[in-house]
């Protein structure tokens, strides 16, 4: 073995789990939920907590006792939120930070990190039907049902601009917005519907529906305790950092191409614009109704999203032949 | 004042000799007695043809050797007609109102566990407002109940602590 | 989910969405609900008992803690029943400073529903702004009663503080800004689209069946049924204090709104006509400790409905029989019927829009069984489980016993 080689492997280890790989992405996201909460507490006259709460929050559940229901299926119960956590964390690393040649890439990791998102939710799922409560399992029904509701929107806008930048690799978008940015502004709808579609996905007012604190206590998260539920709540926040990285890469194509620290900062306030724009939608709405959740996506939602394709497609039509150089 | 007044000659006028000690103590509050045999047809008539068209309440009262129970009826124009009957303790039994005034339902459950009612005739459901394992047989409102012997928190506590 | 086959789904005695312990157990299909079944009385205290062991002021006391928002409403229906068989009446100036207290409790009770109907349906920051208003008249009520629940105002032939001129003052500054709010409210509920996704056509009463289940209050006023007792009943100073009975015609939990909101921008208008028409005099008169054989009937307009107090005397300092009827139980029949083929997401708004206080309809049992279950956990050994759990983890708390008392030692 020669050291280029012993780098090369310590250096993809660091990459993924320290910077920006999992560690980073907990860290950030654990700000990041402090920022949420912060935000939320000061639009509601609160005071709101300290910087450190949400880790607070995390030792704190670590160190409880786990309780497993006796009905439960303890294999799925267990394995549920640790799947979720590592498919969130796995999509993360195909999303493009402040530069648009990232470490891993390849044609086609678009489907990739949908999927790994999607993931969570199926797992959400899975641990909620398996607790084998009423109120898990109504939770796990509402939140496959809001699944299929908002995970169409949701690829349609995303699909519209990866058409118009001819590439299934979100870098290759990436690069491509940056090269032309004005191309950008032909998926503002796109933009509106997907942020939508992640607080559906993210479970958050409006679309808190599966885990509707005053229906059913906690849904699919009712029955869990201890280390399995800090995990679960850190894995709703890499996801929303997740997401906000996934929009920020196909929508937000600025400050790409500047120097390091710079570019760092850019993306740091994009990521944390996003999850600002998330907060003032859950503060300001009331939670839907499962029914018209489903009604605002279908009838909405996925009208947009289709719209979204079309304005791409007649954009490429239309456009000289060489542009994708 | 005078609205109670013509309640009142009303009902004297009615039901004389069935409807005693008919009283207007202030406007817009009128008393009234009724033996229970002849309770039904005097209820029905107050009810549907002289406009008492609203339950407030009912109370069950220990008499001593009878249970008086009044019930308490009122006009959308705010006179209450407070219609009081008596049933035998060793017998305490009434048919439910719940047919005409569905909210009575609860009101008449009440008398049942707390007062030793029996009412015929009432929808099945669950008692109220005493808990499932409630000893049969004890009504807390009547005059002779007394408390059972039972053990407090405490003392269960501190047995098990010494276990 | 679950098609064809019916699942049961309790909510309660315990469950987030209620704030006092009750239960409804459901028959659901999928997310429609098949089938209510209620059962109150877990809040029940034994209150009507306890009165006819107590005397009439004790019971005063009493009354006034059945439920902790209308406590006043308890109080004065109570107090004025026990004078009526007495024969005194309360000066004017104290029937003015009771209705004065009334309309504050019916501002703080709205204004507290609004908040809880916002959380019920998951719009929170309604819930912040509206208990932080809230504040405002709670401060206002600490202010004249020395208070902010239980405000301990009534006693047989009057009350126990008078307004001065200053508080008076106090209360035109604190009632602008509190209508200023609630105009934000008003147009809050009539605005936020998600908000009226979530009110409009749920938990509808019609007004045929909102007479028939005796339903009282807002949930009767907002279908159409114009009842008042304020109006209808008079008492207190409701008889010289203009003001409209406010309805509405949606049947539904959004009209329930509406009326609510309305009621506040009329308890403010009802509260400046009493401060500025308050009446010179004493604020109480004497009444005797002992209560003549007698009974009497006293209704009263809580902020959730028509509150009966029946009270019968007989001769003594203690009474012999007084019956609550909290506005609660007059309206949770109706409940059931609101929810009919309705969905479990609508469960929490329906029965919070009765505005329900458990504890008031449940009142009176000091019976406690110690023969239970063996799976409970006293508080003892609950605590012991826990140190022995954290000991098992490395972390000892035994030594920190030394301050910690047991609370049921003594």
């Amino acid at each position: 073995m020669d050291a280029q080689f012993v780098y090369q492997n310590l250096y993809d280890l660091f990459y993924m789990l320290v910077f920006p790989g999992l560690l980073f992405l907990i860290a950030f996201a654990l700000f990041a939920e402090y920022v949420d909460r912060k935000l939320h507490a000061r639009l509601q006259h609160r005071v709101g907590p300290p910087w450190f709460q949400p880790l607070a929050d995390v030792i704190k559940l670590a160190a409880k006792e786990e309780m497993t229901p006796r009905l439960a299926d303890r294999r799925m119960f267990l394995m549920a939120p640790l799947v979720a956590l590592a498919a969130t964390a796995t999509a993360f690393l195909y999303i493009p930070t402040w530069k648009s040649d990232i470490r891993y890439h390849f044609e086609g990791d678009l489907i990739l990190v949908l999927y790994m998102l999607t993931v969570p939710t199926v797992t959400f799922f899975l641990g909620g039907w398996y607790s084998r409560s009423v109120y898990s399992m109504i939770g796990a029904a509402r939140a496959v049902m809001q699944l299929f509701a908002y995970e169409v929107p949701l690829f349609l806008c995303i699909l519209g601009p990866a058409l118009l930048a001819n590439t299934w690799s979100i870098s290759k978008m990436a690069a491509f917005y940056q090269v032309h940015p004005a191309f950008a502004a032909l998926n503002i709808l796109g933009l509106g519907v997907c942020l939508v579609a992640l607080l559906g996905k993210l479970e958050r007012v409006p679309f808190d529906i599966p885990e509707a604190e005053t229906e059913i206590v906690a849904g699919s998260f009712t029955e869990y305790s201890g280390r399995l539920l800090a995990m679960l709540r850190l894995t709703i926040d890499l996801e929303t950092i997740v997401g906000a990285a996934l929009i920020a890469a196909v929508f937000l194509p600025f400050g790409l191409g500047l120097p390091a620290a710079a570019g760092f900062a850019v993306y740091l306030v994009k990521l944390l614009a996003v999850v600002c724009v998330l907060t003032v939608m859950r503060s300001i709405m009331a939670r839907l109704r499962i029914d018209q959740m489903i009604n605002l996506c279908w009838k909405v939602a996925a009208p947009l999203g289709v719209a979204q394709v079309l304005i791409d497609l007649v954009a490429k039509g239309y456009l000289p032949r060489g542009y994708l150089q | 004042m005078e609205e109670s007044l013509s309640v009142q000659s009303e009902l004297m006028k009615s039901f004389s000799g069935v409807v005693g000690n008919i009283r207007v103590p202030r406007p817009r509050r009128i008393f009234a007695q009724v033996p229970y045999d002849r309770f039904a047809e005097v209820f029905e008539n107050i009810v549907e043809r002289m406009g008492f068209s609203i339950l407030c309440a009912i109370t069950a009262l220990d008499g001593g050797a009878f249970i008086e129970i009044i019930y308490h009826l009122a006009r959308p124009s705010g006179v209450v007609l407070n219609l009081s009957t008596s049933v035998p303790k060793d017998r305490p039994v009434v048919k439910t109102i719940s047919g005409r005034f569905p909210a009575a339902d609860l009101y008449e459950r009440e008398m049942v566990d707390l007062m030793g009612v029996q009412v015929e005739g009432l929808p099945p459901g669950n008692r109220y407002p005493l808990p499932d394992d409630w000893p049969a047989g004890q009504y807390p409102l009547r005059k002779d109940w007394k408390r059972p012997e039972t053990a407090t928190p405490d003392k269960a506590n501190q047995e098990q602590r010494h276990v | 989910m679950f098609e064809g086959e019916s699942v049961q789904v309790p909510v309660g005695p315990q469950h987030p969405a209620l704030k006092e312990p009750t239960s409804f157990m459901l028959t659901l299909q999928g997310e429609k609900i098949l089938q209510i079944a209620v059962r109150l009385g877990y809040n029940h205290r034994g209150i009507e008992k306890a009165c006819e062991e107590r005397t009439y002021v004790q019971g005063i006391y009493l009354i006034e803690r059945i439920c902790g928002i209308c406590s006043h409403s308890h109080a004065t229906c109570f107090v004025q029943a026990v004078e009526e068989i007495v024969g005194i009446q309360a000066p004017p100036r104290a029937q003015y400073i009771r209705t004065i207290v009334a309309e504050l409790e019916r501002i703080h009770s709205h204004l507290l529903w609004l908040g809880v109907a916002g959380h019920e349906v998951g719009f929170d920051t309604l819930l912040m702004y509206s208990w932080r208003d809230r504040e405002i008249v709670m401060d206002l009520l600490a202010l004249l009663t020395g208070n902010r629940v239980n405000y301990g105002i009534n006693t047989f032939g009057g009350v126990r503080r008078d307004i001065s001129p200053e508080q008076k003052a106090d209360i035109f500054t604190r009632l602008n800004a509190l209508e200023e709010r609630t105009k934000y409210y008003v147009s809050v509920a009539t605005q936020e689209t998600t908000l009226i996704n979530r009110l409009r056509n749920v938990g509808v009463l019609s007004p045929a069946d909102a007479v028939r289940m005796g339903a009282v209050g807002p949930t009767a006023r907002a279908s159409s049924v114009d009842r008042d007792i304020r109006r209808d009943d008079p008492y207190l100073a409701y008889g010289e204090i203009p003001f409209k009975v406010i309805t509405a015609d949606c049947n539904d939990v959004y009209g329930r709104t509406l009326v609510r909101v309305g009621e506040l921008m009329e308890s403010y208008k009802m509260i400046r006509h009493a401060l500025e028409h308050l009446p010179d005099g004493p604020i109480a008169v004497k009444a005797p400790r002992k209560v003549p054989a007698g009974e009497a009937l006293g209704r009263y307009e809580a902020p959730r409905g028509e509150d009966v107090h029946y009270v019968r005397g007989n001769g003594t300092e203690k009474p012999d029989r007084v019956k609550v009827r909290a506005p609660t139980l007059a309206n949770v029949q109706a409940v059931a019927k609101m929810l009919e083929d309705r969905y479990l997401a609508d469960l929490p708004i329906v029965v919070a829009a009765i505005d329900p206080c458990f504890s008031c309809t449940d009142r009176l049992t000091e019976v406690r069984r110690a023969d239970g279950p063996s799976s409970v956990l006293h508080w003892e050994q609950l605590r012991q489980y826990g140190i022995e759990w954290h000991r098992r983890h490395g972390i000892d708390f035994s030594k920190l016993n030394n301050s910690f008392r047991c609370p049921e030692d003594h």
